[in-house]
């Protein structure tokens, strides 16, 4: 046991040293950033909870039901990513981080090694959950008026729900790295993970839950929720958990102290199993994730041409660039599952412009139809970003310890960092113009809207673009095992916060022009020259903004990597 | 070909490399040498284009690395100390990536690539990914992509470092037969035996500063060591510090 923490203190230590100021430079910039971010979501959270809780109190006899049917989904949730999370952690932890090699040779038992990796693969995947799950159990117990037994006893379940879900996940990750390589185990996981999400987001849009305003499926929706008392499994942890918080929220004792006892002896038992199976055949599993697994497909023979023939207009330097950042970023099985999303994030967002109600609206429809296509820039703008964060502002970074290749080619770092920039400017200025137009179709706007639409996304793509491989350059992280988490880290958080203010400014530039030019429009009147002077300032204003996002960062990107 | 002047390199909380001057001539094979953290690392990348210097000068065949850093990069073949490369690629991939970058004929590429691939036996593995192969099998790609433009000046940083024997022998032949063809070689290294064997000339790092240079003799005669091997040459000036 005292190796298993003494193999936690590198850990504990690394925590502490990363709180120290580096080179004379305080973290309180970050500190601040990630707190101000986290008590935002975390308020947020609050509120949302407290105020659909008291609107549920305020329905006669389901009011109580639709409270507790939630709970027990939410249970559900927490327990479905908190299974999740801890198997790639857990699959990080045991097999695959680079430290792993050093710690079997100490003189250290692997049984050791495990538990070790074990309380921190539980710690790295349940903190968030534990976190964001207080704001949720806080509004109801401020709802329901519980007395404080409830504010003990939910943390001590969701303790336990992570105890469970940890446990579980490993002794999944230990007999699956005796079958295959952890390195394989995890693409697989990962991509079926993304397929399960994919698959429920379209199920639930697919439902289309705004019909549920309309009073002729009110009937089905009674039945539904008289299903909704149908009680679950007693055989599953997550109904003792649900028993646990409902019965505390209801005051009755004996029942919630008998599903914590539950909760707790399995939560143990499963520490035990997962122990008792590391000590037989974690070492077997780890020995078999050192050897380089095959390759998904086959390799392709080298024939001199695919992507270089495909590329071959481009000046030899780029293409050398180009073809390299393809290959590396789609041969990549980290890259899939985001790729899969991306498809599914513009089906649905192209399915809810389609099934928008245009012809029944009790509002005139002209009107609506352009507000929407307007507020649509800044939402096309806003995906946009999100996309960008995921994959263009990790890619200076994705070049890892192998920047020293571009250091040393006879090639600027300017040069390095518009390629890149041209490389993602490319496909992503046709995938928004592609989403901008086809969404102003479906909506049937005026011409001016779909000018206006195309022309400002025009503009705020290679910004958001510039912004990203500038920004990317500067909070380069070349030794994260991880590059793409770069997207999570302070710069990433700072890119994303930037591009809001850049994506909400230019649209706020632009609303009042757009009204008056519209209003007179549709009334038929010409604009005054004060109205004229105003737009023009504003457009000029907005696409000088974008000017300085794209050109900017990228040169901020380069004097940062020249000095490094 | 290689003049640095008055090189400095100051990171803030210590001088890694201090007012370095040195020259080396076309043809020649100099040996870089040093204690660990001596600034020998420091200098080679900043030879290379990968560091910037806080002052002096580097001049490259004629060429400032400051003013002119992607001309003067191009007469160099860059072979660092630790093979870190791109892991999707394939070795084939990385050649041709290279043999773009520093603009090698694409009618003789594949017959280069595949010479050198043959030469430093990774024909086989030319279509794997680099991620399947072993340190020294990356550490001779990364030199065989460092040959592949026919570099006027090759810098090489602890060039033996996870090669086998016969890898060891066969690069020090390419670098004795390069130097005959008046590729000007610079390398640092920890094995006192490769530039005992290998350099025309030896500098001695030390402290950030160039403690001794010359040729074996030289360096004994500076040491006053009469039979001396190199070790012992080393470890006498590191204890005197300085001879210059």
């Amino acid at each position: 046991m005292n190796n298993t923490f003494l193999l936690l203190r590198p850990r504990l230590i690394s925590a502490i040293n990363s709180m120290r100021p580096r080179n004379g430079k305080h973290n309180w910039p970050r500190f601040f950033m990630y707190g101000s971010l986290g008590f935002v979501f975390w308020t947020g959270t609050f509120i949302i909870f407290y105020r659909v809780l008291f609107y549920f109190q305020s329905i006669q006899d389901f009011g109580n039901i639709l409270a507790m049917k939630l709970i027990s989904m939410l249970i559900i949730i927490f327990f479905t990513l908190l299974l999740f999370s801890n198997i790639i952690n857990c699959l990080s932890h045991l097999y695959l981080s680079q430290d792993l090699p050093l710690l079997h040779s100490l003189p250290v038992s692997s049984e050791n090694i495990f538990s070790s990796r074990w309380i921190i693969s539980t710690f790295d995947s349940s903190w968030m959950i534990v976190a964001f799950s207080f704001p949720v159990f806080l509004s109801y117990g401020l709802i329901y008026k519980t007395g404080f037994s409830f504010y003990l006893t939910f943390p001590v379940t969701i303790v336990f729900m992570c105890l469970i879900t940890s446990a579980l996940s490993s002794i999944l990750v230990l007999f699956g790295a005796k079958i295959l390589p952890a390195g394989r185990i995890r693409t697989i996981i990962i991509v079926l993970g993304v397929f399960m999400t994919l698959l429920l987001i379209l199920v639930l849009r697919l439902i289309r839950p705004e019909q549920l305003v309309n009073p002729d499926s009110f009937a089905s929706v009674v039945l539904y929720l008289n299903s909704m008392q149908t009680p679950d499994s007693p055989l599953l942890p997550t109904t003792w958990i649900t028993d646990i918080i409902k019965a505390s929220l209801n005051g009755e004792i004996k029942n919630c102290l008998f599903n914590i006892a539950l909760t707790g002896t399995c939560a143990f038992m499963l520490i035990f199993i997962s122990n008792m199976i590391a000590r037989l055949i974690y070492f077997d599993g780890f020995s078999k994730s050192q050897t380089t697994s095959k390759r998904l497909f086959a390799p392709v023979k080298y024939k001199g041409y695919n992507w270089e023939s495909l590329l071959s207009f481009l000046p030899r330097e780029s293409k050398a660039f180009a073809v390299r950042e393809i290959r590396t970023f789609f041969r990549d099985s980290a890259q899939w599952p985001q790729l899969f999303l991306i498809i599914a994030l513009i089906g649905i967002y192209l399915y809810n412009f389609s099934v928008l109600p245009l012809d029944n609206l009790p509002i005139k429809a002209v009107y609506l139809q352009n507000l929407f296509s307007f507020l649509n820039i800044g939402l096309a703008a806003f995906v946009l970003t999100a996309i960008v964060a995921r994959f263009v502002f990790p890619s200076v970074s994705r070049e890892g310890e192998a920047f020293w290749i571009v250091q040393a080619a006879p090639v600027s770092l300017k040069k390095f960092l518009w390629i890149k920039f041209f490389l993602y400017y490319v496909p992503l200025i046709i995938l928004v113009e592609f989403l901008v137009v086809v969404s102003n179709l479906l909506l049937r706007v005026s011409p001016f809207m779909m000018f206006l639409s195309t022309i400002t996304l025009f503009c705020l793509v290679p910004a958001v673009v510039g912004m990203a491989v500038g920004l990317g350059a500067v909070y380069a992280d070349f030794k994260s095992e991880n590059p793409a988490q770069a997207a999570t880290s302070f710069g990433g958080l700072l890119f994303m916060v930037l591009c809001f203010c850049l994506i909400s400014t230019v649209v706020i530039l632009e609303a009042g022009p757009v009204y008056s030019i519209f209003m007179a429009d549709l009334r038929g009147q010409g604009i005054s020259l004060l109205q004229l002077t105003w737009s023009v300032i504003s457009f000029v204003f907005a696409f000088l903004l974008c000017l300085l996002a794209i050109f900017y960062p990228i040169y901020l990107g380069e004097k940062k990597l020249r000095i490094r | 070909m290689i003049n640095l002047q008055e090189l400095t390199k100051d990171y803030g909380t210590v001088v890694a490399v201090n007012k370095l001057n040195l020259s080396v001539s076309a043809g020649e094979i100099y040996g870089f040498i040093g204690p660990n953290g001596a600034g020998k690392t420091t200098t080679i990348r900043m030879m290379g284009g990968i560091l910037a210097p806080t002052s002096g000068k580097i001049i490259i065949g004629g060429l400032d690395m400051a003013q002119k850093p992607a001309e003067a990069k191009k007469l160099i073949g860059f072979i660092p100390d630790r093979p870190f490369l791109y892991e999707k690629l394939t070795g084939m991939e990385f050649l041709q990536f290279s043999a773009d970058l520093y603009n090698v004929k694409r009618d003789t590429f594949l017959e280069k690539a595949q010479k050198l691939l043959q030469q430093f036996d990774l024909l086989d593995w030319a279509d794997e990914l680099v991620e399947a192969y072993s340190h020294g099998m990356k550490q001779r790609l990364i030199i065989a992509s460092a040959l592949l433009h026919d570099p006027q000046i090759l810098i090489i940083d602890e060039p033996m470092v996870g090669l086998d024997p016969s890898a060891v022998r066969l690069v020090k032949d390419i670098l004795k037969e390069l130097a005959a063809h008046q590729t000007t070689v610079f390398i640092s290294t920890h094995t006192l035996s490769i530039a005992e064997d290998l350099c025309h000339r030896i500098g001695l790092i030390h402290k950030g500063t160039l403690s001794a240079q010359g040729t074996l003799d030289e360096l004994k005669h500076i040491a006053n060591l009469g039979e001396a091997g190199l070790e012992e040459v080393f470890l006498t000036i590191i204890k005197e510090n300085t001879f210059i």
